[in-house]
């Protein structure tokens, strides 16, 4: 596994936590404890979006940086992806 | 309204074509109880629900099916990845081949066409929140046949992950269920629809 695609499995664990939490809410909204768990989480999850953004270009198109180019159509497409790339 | 974000719920990373495979595991992309149909299914039911949790709930899981359908998508791309007219030919893949090439087109294992006659949405609460239940077992029955395809730990190790996805669902939709029969008026013994009948 290579930089990128290690730092890409820390995100995906934190934002897959967050989103479990997530849909446990829906139908245990009262839990205030299960809402400091997500709540741990989605800030986990926004910290590693904005460090994994930085090194190596947008996940959503709106995170797009750089006044040079559209960054969107450079990052790399998720089906594409291979071991060692 | 959706956004996309670049990147798999789950990674797929699979090393060895399989075009026989492919044709087999495309029917979660297309098939009856498959992720298009989850997706669809949820997010159209979701407008006649009277209760918050449940909207809730239909919204998020429909919207997981969603990513869901984009790693089936990406399972089939990849095992139909770099094949030679023979390896087709030898898989028995020329029939999808002959229309699709290896583009990614939803279809059941059968051949045939998605469609919605494969789901229901009846503007019945109960009766919906049951089709929801079925719909999350009868995903996991063809994720455990699946299993029971292939040896390769490439194909299996997301299989296993959206399999494990199904019993979630269907945990949450039972929940779903007790929250909404709580809520039927006690005089209603016999379930009649909340969403319409008031």
């Amino acid at each position: 596994m290579n930089p990128r695609q290690a730092l890409l499995q820390k995100l995906s664990v934190a934002q897959f936590a967050a989103w479990e939490l997530h849909m446990y809410l829906d139908t245990h909204p009262g839990d205030a404890e299960a809402l400091a768990r997500y709540r741990h989480y989605e800030a986990k999850t926004r910290r590693l979006t904005e460090e994994y953004e930085s090194k190596y270009g947008p996940l959503t198109a709106g995170d797009a940086y750089g006044d040079a180019r559209w960054e969107w159509v450079n990052s790399p497409w998720p089906w594409e992806t291979t071991e060692g790339e | 309204m959706f956004q996309y974000e670049k990147r798999l719920q789950y990674p797929v990373k699979i090393k060895t074509p399989n075009p026989k495979l492919a044709k087999a595991i495309i029917t979660q992309y297309g098939g009856p109880h498959g992720e298009l149909g989850a997706s669809i299914r949820y997010l159209s039911q979701r407008f006649s629900m009277p209760y918050a949790e449940v909207k809730g709930i239909l919204t998020d899981i429909g919207t997981e099916e969603l990513g869901h359908l984009e790693m089936v998508g990406t399972i089939v791309y990849q095992l139909t990845r770099n094949l030679t007219p023979q390896q087709i030919k030898e898989a028995g893949f020329d029939d999808y081949f002959v229309d699709h090439t290896t583009g990614v087109y939803p279809i059941a294992a059968s051949g045939e066409a998605f469609s919605a006659a494969t789901f229901s949405v009846t503007g019945d609460v109960i009766a919906d929140l049951h089709e929801d239940l079925s719909a999350e077992q009868k995903a996991r029955s063809t994720y455990d046949n699946i299993l029971r395809l292939t040896d390769d730990p490439d194909v299996k190790d997301p299989i296993r992950f959206l399999r494990a996805r199904e019993v979630v669902h269907f945990q949450r939709f039972g929940e779903a269920l007790r929250l909404v029969q709580d809520r039927l008026n006690s005089k209603n013994f016999y379930a009649f629809n909340p969403a319409f009948d008031r």
